[in-house]
């Protein structure tokens, strides 16, 4: 099955809560592969997400998801709701369900009404999570991170189209992170995701294209690369903080890594991250939070 | 890895949500709780309660079922309703609705519908077993409609529970809102039916959901069959049941439907006409059976 063109649009999307403006005016198209979605707390991702996932309704502008309008009819939200898979940002569980109960919960809601096949599929996507094991163990005895897993396997039931994931590495460790990225990654193949996080290195190591939101509008939209190229010659190692650096701090090898300002007398040029990267981008909204140490 | 269509069935989708819920409330404690309860004390009644001639008083006990049962269903229904809605974000971008989850809810229903079967069908065959007093067989005097009607009275109470405690998950959101729910069920059927007992208006007590129609053992030893058409009532329980169902479906804006509401209306229709049979047919007075010598207590 091949995914339409422009999977995803939105244009001149906003959405307001009372007298706060969570997104104003977003332009945002993409399709198959994996697109990730930065920005500081309140800059209004969690609104884009729900919008995407057609959670909620923007206030203004269009949305278009899988080539339809989710607002028009019943029919086409629930044909798009169809070929999504979402992880909201905060999931709870039924406390009398397993793993495998609540995901086949799911599953048929998801029109799964085979038995015999939804039980294959939802053994599939617990073992997509790394879960196959704890698949009969109630929920609430779960860890925080195995929770989450739980969570990201009934968005990724049926293999969707569009997958919309909120910080979807919360609570999981280094080596399960590296699975979820495979995952994903291989997800990215055949779908539309749309990743929120704050993790800038799994920006890095899966998204191709990188959405960097502040304060409801967007402040970049390209490749991970090009994001990472504006802050070549900004970032440095030096011996002293940086006196009007946005962010520094002494690294493990006893040198200074300054992000921005200018660079003391002996700095030495390093290759930015895409954490640099971003940190320059947000600059001014972000000092408040980042003092320098 | 290339997306995956699942055939697409509304009815299946409902038999296979409908089988979880109902495994759900099988599995519930505060159910299990409830039968456990109804089942110990019916047989800590046959162990205990006998009257002065050894005979057992068992025939008043349909009731246990419905209150033990019935009345722990409210609760573990409500809590069944509430519990999916923690995950409510990502259930509700699934393409079903709220009003088929609710729906599927209604086979909640039938796991304590079932208990309340074998509890009567137990009473009824250990009554058979361990002998009652001649009279008390609802006095003989009732057809077997009518008898069976009494009896199927319990697990259709049972099911009532069921969809009540659906009702109050769907409407009710604040902490305790099932158990203020079962509180005012309890008081509503004692208060709007026990001043009319003993009344030649007996039968207008049968609008409150679980009305009773023998009073068990009088002081002269009698038994009182108070008046209406059970059979008549029975279908008034189950349509309120229906009427239950609808109103949790209706907390859903997408189902109020020019459909929907006639069939809203409809079923109202028929419980107003349930209940009317009840009151205007079937015995249309009190009827007192022969005293039981052994159950005279003044």
């Amino acid at each position: 099955m091949s995914v339409p063109t422009s999977t995803v649009s939105l244009t001149g999307v906003g959405k307001r809560y009372g007298r706060t403006v969570a997104l104003a005016d977003v332009d945002l198209t993409f399709d198959r592969g994996v697109t990730g979605l930065l920005g500081p707390n309140g800059a209004g991702k969690t609104t884009l997400l729900r919008i995407v996932a057609t959670s909620i309704a923007a206030e203004s502008g269009e949305v278009r998801l899988l080539g339809r309008d989710p607002h028009r009819s019943h029919g086409e939200v629930t044909a798009v709701r169809r070929q999504l898979g979402y992880l909201p940002q905060e999931l709870g569980y039924p406390s009398d369900m397993t793993a495998f109960g609540f995901v086949e919960y799911v599953a048929v809601l998801k029109e799964w009404n085979d038995r015999e096949d939804r039980a294959r599929e939802v053994r599939r996507v617990l073992g997509v999570v790394g879960l196959a094991d704890q698949a009969t163990v109630r929920i609430s005895k779960l860890s925080g991170g195995q929770r989450r897993r739980v969570g990201l396997a009934q968005a990724l039931i049926g293999n969707p189209q569009l997958v919309v994931l909120d910080e979807p590495t919360t609570g999981l460790d280094p080596a399960q992170r590296a699975d979820l990225r495979r995952a994903l990654s291989e997800l990215g193949n055949s779908s539309a995701v749309l990743l929120s996080t704050h993790q800038t290195e799994d920006v890095a190591a899966l998204c191709e294209r990188v959405v960097v939101l502040a304060g409801g509008t967007i402040r970049f939209d390209g490749a991970v690369t090009d994001l990472v190229a504006t802050a070549v010659g900004r970032v440095w190692l030096a011996d002293e903080p940086g006196e009007d650096a946005l962010v520094s701090w002494r690294t493990g090898t006893g040198r200074h890594r300054v992000v921005g300002g200018t660079p003391a007398p002996g700095a030495d040029l390093a290759e930015p991250t895409l954490e640099d990267a971003y940190l320059l981008m947000l600059g001014p909204d972000l000092r408040p939070a980042h003092a320098t140490s | 890895m290339s997306p995956v269509s699942p055939p697409v069935s509304r009815i299946g989708g409902q038999r296979a949500m409908a089988a979880i819920e109902a495994r759900r409330m099988a599995r519930h404690p505060v159910f299990l709780l409830g039968v456990a309860l109804g089942f110990g004390v019916l047989g800590l009644y046959f162990v205990l309660v006998t009257d002065e001639t050894g005979v057992r008083v068992v025939l008043t006990l349909p009731l246990l079922g419905a209150f033990y049962i019935g009345l722990t269903t409210v609760i573990a229904a409500a809590l069944l309703t509430r519990s999916t809605e923690v995950a409510d974000e990502a259930v509700a971008t699934a393409p079903g609705t709220e009003a088929g989850r609710t729906l599927a809810l209604a086979a909640a229903g039938v796991p304590p519908f079932v208990a309340g079967l074998v509890f009567t069908v137990s009473l009824v065959v250990a009554a058979q077993i361990v002998g009652v007093a001649p009279q008390e067989w609802w006095f003989g005097t009732l057809p077997d409609w009518q008898v069976w009607s009494i009896v199927l009275m319990c697990p259709v109470a049972c099911l009532d529970g069921a969809l009540l405690g659906v009702l109050t998950g769907r409407w009710l959101r604040f902490r305790g809102a099932s158990a203020i729910v079962v509180v005012a069920l309890v008081a509503i059927t004692l208060l709007g039916q026990a001043p009319l007992l003993e009344t030649g208006s007996s039968e207008w007590r049968l609008w409150v959901p679980w009305a009773i129609f023998s009073t068990g053992d009088n002081a002269d030893g009698t038994q009182t069959l108070i008046a209406g058409n059970p059979a008549a009532y029975l279908g008034y329980l189950l349509a309120l049941g229906v009427l239950a169902i609808l109103g949790a479906m209706w907390h859903d804006p997408t189902v109020r439907t020019p459909r929907f509401r006639a069939v809203v209306a409809a079923v109202a229709l028929a419980a107003l006409a349930l209940f009317a049979l009840a009151v205007t047919t079937g015995n249309h007075d009190n009827r007192f059976s022969d005293p039981i010598p052994s159950r005279v207590t003044s």
